[in-house]
């Protein structure tokens, strides 16, 4: 590198606004991009637009960074069941519930407690779901997911689960952004933050959604609070056009896009030469990924290139839009270099009552998310895809052990046990973690903490989340806020 | 590329511009206390005193050896910075990363030259410091500070954007749309010296002035059209936000504007506008889901409007202290639970803006009657009379306000900010560091109120709200604040680039009468904000970050001042002021991710053409105009918009219907308007997005695109070439 390169690559990195705040991590990198891309530019004024990307440079904020040590994983897909669902129902049951049914809850386990809806004598519910022990693993899954059975020893079980919040809306926010406070950065733009994105024809960080309603708390789950908004989560819209905005405008075709982008990037690079500001240079790049985009959503899209016997594993209805279609959509975005997919599926708030209770609609909802969950995990491994996959399984909390006494039964909002389950990524297969007591009330052994789950996600992913850091208001922010600690045991 | 890597780190990382020789007089504000408080103070500071060394006060450090002033080597501060043994070096690397030896070698030079300590800068009231006189004195006192110091490194002023650049910049900012063709004619042929100067003030005077500025302020007051958690049902408070406008518009004085927000209800006879002015504090979130404890969430509220207040006003941080006292701040917890003191005996009443008393009295009836439902859970009740509610806010404009309990609740220290864990009681106070004069936490009669709180906040003697406040001012004209950490001036924050200018604004603000017309007339008259911003390699070299303003910054818009120009290009524009919010078209499937399905009626006629500050806010659910293009979230305040660049802004601007719209109608404006030549309809159309001539390779290659969509349809050349003129960096950008 020359002397006059050297002055360049510095001059070019210093000016670039709020330096500090964009580009924490793998600031060599991106400045050299930066530097080659300017190069280029001036070589290509006259070419025509860019089809082919895969050799160049990357220059936008989420091109891949280096992760603080070597990454286990590479992509998460997160299937979140928003609502709560219910583990004494599904993944730990408890005689001695049904044995204690229709009685007070003994006082000992709810001292000092606070709840949603119910009251402090409430009366226990016991569980009339039927519970098999499958697999090496022995792992006693209800009646209600026949297709988990399947994967009992792919999948890393933990019973030990625990949050602060009790409310949807702050405790959604909680497992995504580690405060119950709406306004912080989201996991998945934490990661895209930290890692940036393999691909560079889609969004790293996206966002799907199922069931009746979108989740409670909207944007905010996926927002990338106080970073830089290009790491926000982008929900897809169902139908064919995933990202809103995507198509050209009516009576625009795609030819007539490109020499559109082509015409905004000469003009671009014209007030670039006389005024400098790099940031043009990440206006043009940011049109040009755009605009592969445009080109590359179609392909995503299209289903057709799926085996018959695919979609029967999941259970896609071609057309249909459903969770079984969200998690093949995750597998093939994971495929293409997305860095992190989130599912969410409502609804699991089953209190009681006419429309959302544990006799109809618990059966209900398991049955929508049952096969295509199994499936994922099956259809990441055949493809050699789960090693480096993190399935993430679970709600904002779980049910309490009493039940609520509506038209039909149900269960409140519990914060102090209930399970999930995480597949691929080097979490330990066949492993069950945790226990809780034998009312299914409090962990007595293997406990999880919100937290603990997402610096153990953050660690898998090849960062340190106490490193992983964001100065804001004078202080150093992160996921974990100044909690979490690694769970070493559920690793391989 | 490691070592690239390293050498920039370390080249950034030292911040300062010129580098220290050891003779140079060692600051303690600027050049030590960020280190310390850094590296240091989280152990050994105000909060904790890990081997009850306490570093932030000098006779502690003293006496427990950690310094000997005078003589660097002997002291144990220094040993252990440079301690051999990996185990015994500070900071220990679980504490963070280890100091430089550019960082070593300042502690040295400070203890060596007696290592002074100096109050923090900002917690000291501000005195007008003395104007730097220049051989060729600027006319604009900004001017002397800024050329003094450019001086110093080497640097001067670049020269004055040119008219066109000018008049766009000043106009945007001041009033956020474009100059008219006129208007920029206008400026363009008055040969008057102070043509700019009457520019200006036909801006100042402009009611979208006030309009500009509203947003800015709305920002901090994380102002909605709904109530955010999870239900985010509809509310009306937009009477607040045009009592925020109306207020720049009649250059409102800041100290009464305090007044007005925080206390507007306490005022002897007050007002009805006055009382609408306290909607500032009604915009927090407010949760209506079922199964909430009402006590948790309106501490939660309260908790909000502490650390805004903290926040907008002092600059300050409060939220840490909730929990714990600052580690870094001399802010302990009994302060923060002292101010939350002032905000913890409110109500929250709805005002009907031209109703009737009964009406009043009917919704704070229904109000009683929500709160008890939502007390024994019954959620259909709660609903039934929330709906009853709005039918009856539909009849008549409503707005959020505050009013003082008869009797004043009760504070106490929440023990780990649990409200259920009750610790010492306490009563209204100001911060001790910051007010150190005032009484003790004994009950009395003369118990503070929000009356006093505002009225200390724009004293003399308030060491903050004046700097803080013109510091987000200029933040506004040059992209970044005097103090680059808008919204921490703690020990934590960065320091003044300008100190002195920092003080002389604070006083200039001050002793002006508050008056931000003033002080936004001083700005923009300045030779610095008017000089270009085009890049320049010596201030690259010097001044990377353009810290020292060798140029003007070159600024992305914010979310809504975009919609505002492509408004004003296309002249759909509807330049009314005020008034509920209104509905521009916007995908349906924004809500096909929120809870409830919100009503989006979209606007018709006139309505849809209205200013982006007007578009209604669902807290949960924003515009995509402004979650694409770094809107403020509305959750907590926000003192400073990012300006990201990204994907997907570039799809919205190309793709939106809404600005496909806007450049369809731009494109018959340039056919109507514009001479008859393509080449003059072109020079029309920059003119109208730019205010300046195209360059020759400009007007070539977007003749060569005309022409090429000529060929494919002539009917929409226009519009394509409109499309792309809005699409392109400049259009979005204030030069």
């Amino acid at each position: 590198m020359t002397p006059h390169e050297w002055d360049d690559l510095i001059t070019l990195h210093h000016t670039r606004r709020h330096f500090f705040r964009d580009c924490a991590v793998g600031v060599g990198t991106m400045a050299l991009s930066t530097l080659l891309a300017r190069d280029s530019a001036a070589q290509q004024r006259t070419e025509p637009l860019a089809r082919d990307t895969a050799a160049q440079q990357r220059t936008d904020p989420l091109a891949p960074k280096k992760p603080h040590f070597p990454a286990k994983a590479k992509a998460v897909i997160f299937l979140f069941m928003a609502g709560g669902p219910t583990h004494l129902d599904l993944f730990d049951p408890k005689p001695k519930l049904n044995e204690l049914h229709g009685q007070k809850v003994p006082e000992s386990f709810t001292r000092g407690k606070r709840f949603a809806f119910i009251k402090g004598d409430a009366k226990l519910l016991g569980s009339p779901r039927k519970f098999e022990k499958v697999g090496q693993c022995g792992m006693d899954i209800s009646d209600l997911l026949p297709f988990h059975k399947q994967i009992a020893d792919e999948v890393c079980w933990l019973r030990g689960m625990r949050t602060d919040v009790f409310n949807h809306g702050p405790a959604k926010c909680f497992v995504n952004t580690g405060s119950p406070q709406f306004g912080r950065p989201s996991m998945g733009a934490w990661l895209t933050y930290g890692l940036g994105s393999e691909s560079d024809s889609l969004p790293g960080f996206v966002v799907l959604q199922s069931g009746p309603r979108g989740p409670r708390g909207g944007a905010a789950l996926y927002s990338a609070g106080f970073l830089p908004s290009v790491y926000q989560g982008v929900p897809f819209l169902k139908g064919p056009q995933p990202i809103l905005d995507l198509a050209p405008p009516k009576g625009v075709s795609l030819e007539d896009q490109g020499e559109f982008v082509e015409a905004v990037r000469d003009l671009n690079k014209l007030r670039h030469d006389v005024t400098g500001d790099p940031e043009i240079q990440t206006r043009i790049a940011a049109y040009e990924m755009a605009y592969r985009m445009q080109t590359s959503a179609p392909e995503l899209m299209d289903f057709s290139q799926e085996t018959r016997e695919t979609l029967e594993l999941y259970g896609v209805e071609p057309g249909k839009p459903s969770f079984a279609a969200n998690c093949l959509l995750a597998r093939r975005l994971v495929q293409r270099g997305v860095r992190f997919v989130q599912l969410y599926h409502t609804n699991w708030d089953h209190h009681g009552g006419p429309t959302e209770n544990l006799e109809q609609h618990l059966p209900q909802v398991c049955k929508e998310v049952d096969q295509p969950s199994a499936a994922l995990v099956k259809d990441l491994k055949r493809l050699g895809l789960l090693a480096s996959t993190i399935v993430i399984w679970g709600g904002e909390f779980g049910r309490t052990p009493m039940g609520e006494v509506r038209e039909s039964t149900g269960r409140d909002h519990h914060i102090d046990a209930y399970t999930m389950w995480l597949a691929g990524g080097g979490f330990k297969p066949g492993y069950i973690h945790g226990r809780t007591d034998e009312i299914g009330y409090n962990v007595v052994e293997g406990e999880v903490h919100v937290h603990d789950l997402q610096a153990t996600i953050l660690h898998q992913m090849g960062l340190d989340h106490t490193k992983l850091t964001f100065r804001f208001q004078g202080r150093d922010y992160r996921l974990t806020d100044v909690h979490g600690r690694v769970v070493h045991d559920i690793l391989t | 590329m490691p070592d690239v890597r390293f050498l920039l780190v370390g080249l950034l990382m030292t911040g300062c511009l010129a580098p220290l020789s050891a003779q140079e007089k060692i600051d303690f504000g600027r050049d030590i206390r960020p280190i310390l408080s850094n590296a240091c103070f989280k152990c050994h500071g105000p909060a904790t005193q890990k081997a009850q060394l306490r570093l932030d006060d000098r006779q502690r450090a003293i006496q427990r050896g950690a310094i000997v002033p005078g003589r660097a080597a002997d002291s144990e501060l220094i040993q252990r910075l440079l301690c051999a043994d990996e185990d015994g070096r500070m900071p220990p690397p679980e504490a963070g990363a280890r100091l430089s030896a550019a960082d070593i070698a300042k502690l040295q030079a400070w203890i060596d030259q007696g290592a002074a300590y100096t109050p923090h800068w900002a917690f000291v009231p501000p005195q007008r410091p003395a104007v730097p006189s220049l051989p060729q004195a600027p006319q604009n006192p900004i001017d002397a500070f800024i050329v003094a110091q450019l001086q110093r490194h080497g640097l001067s002023l670049s020269p004055p954007a040119d008219k066109p650049t000018l008049i766009r910049r000043v106009t945007l900012d001041l009033i956020g749309l474009l100059p008219s063709p006129q208007e920029v004619d206008d400026f363009l042929n008055d040969p008057a010296p102070n043509a700019y100067e009457k520019v200006v003030d036909r801006l100042l005077a402009s009611p979208h002035y006030g309009e500009r500025q509203a947003r800015h302020w709305l920002d901090l007051a994380r102002y909605a059209d709904s109530n955010g958690y999870t239900i985010d049902g509809p509310r009306s408070i937009w009477p607040y936000r045009d009592w925020v406008i109306q207020a720049f518009n009649d250059d409102m004085p800041f100290d009464q504007f305090t007044l007005e927000q925080l206390a507007g209800d306490l005022l002897p006879q007050a007002t009805l506008s006055q009382k609408i002015a306290t909607g500032f504090h009604r915009n927090t979130p407010f949760n209506e889901e079922g199964g909430t404890d009402p006590e948790q969430f309106r501490v939660e509220r309260t908790v909000d409007r502490t650390n805004t207040t903290a926040a907008v006003w002092l600059g300050l941080t409060g939220a840490c202290a909730q929990c714990h006292d600052h580690k870094y701040d001399p802010f302990s917890q009994k302060d923060y639970y002292r101010l939350y003191a002032f905000f913890n005996s409110c109500d929250e009443p709805t005002l009907p803006i031209g109703g009737t008393p009964d009406l009043e009295k009917k919704i704070e009836e229904l109000q009683a009657k929500i709160a008890a439902a939502r007390l024994v859970g019954n959620d259909e009740e709660t609903k039934k009379l929330q709906a009853e509610i709005r039918k009856i806010q539909g009849k008549i404009p409503s707005t959020l306000v505050l009013r003082e309990r008869a009797t004043p609740r009760r504070t106490f220290v929440q023990l780990r900010g649990d409200f259920l864990r009750q610790g010492e009681e306490v009563q209204p106070g100001f911060p001790t560091a910051l007010a150190p004069a005032q009484g003790t936490d004994t009950p009395a009669a003369g118990r503070l109120t929000r009356l006093d709180l505002a009225r200390w906040l724009t004293s003399a003697s308030n060491p903050l709200t004046a700097r803080v406040t013109v510091n987000r001012e200029w933040q506004k004209f040059f992209g970044r604040g005097i103090v680059e950490t808008e919204n921490d001036f703690g020990y934590q924050g960065s320091y003044p680039t300008h100190p002195e200018l920092l003080d002389w604004l604070a006083v200039e603000f001050r002793e002006s009468g508050w008056s931000f017309k003033k002080l936004h007339k001083l700005i923009v008259c300045s030779e610095t904000y008017k000089q270009s911003s085009v890049w320049r390699r010596d201030v690259a070299q010097k001044d990377p970050r353009n810290t020292l303003l060798a140029r003007q910054n070159r600024l992305r818009l914010e979310a809504e001042i975009i919609r505002d120009v492509a408004l004003s290009a296309s002249g759909l524009l509807n330049p009314k002021v005020g008034g509920p919010g209104v509905y521009p078209p916007q995908p349906r499937e924004v809500f096909a991710f929120t809870q409830s399905q919100h009503p989006w009626p979209e606007s018709t006629g006139p309505d849809r053409y209205r200013r982006g500050m007007y578009t209604f806010i669902w807290r949960q659910s924003q515009h995509p105009l402004l979650t694409t293009f770094d809107g403020a979230d509305a959750q907590v305040s926000c003192t400073r918009r990012n300006r990201s660049n990204t994907p997907l802004q570039a799809l919205h601007l190309a793709n939106d219907p809404v600005f496909v719209e806007f450049a369809n109608a731009f494109g018959t404006r340039i056919t109507s308007e514009g001479p008859a030549d393509d080449a003059g309809k072109i020079a029309f159309a920059f003119r109208v997005c730019f205010c300046r001539q195209p360059t020759a390779a400009e007007a070539q290659r977007l003749h060569a695109y005309l022409e090429a969509r000529r060929k494919a349809n002539p009917a929409t050349a226009w519009a394509a070439v409109a499309r792309v003129l809005m699409n392109l960096d400049e259009f979005i950008t204030r030069e």
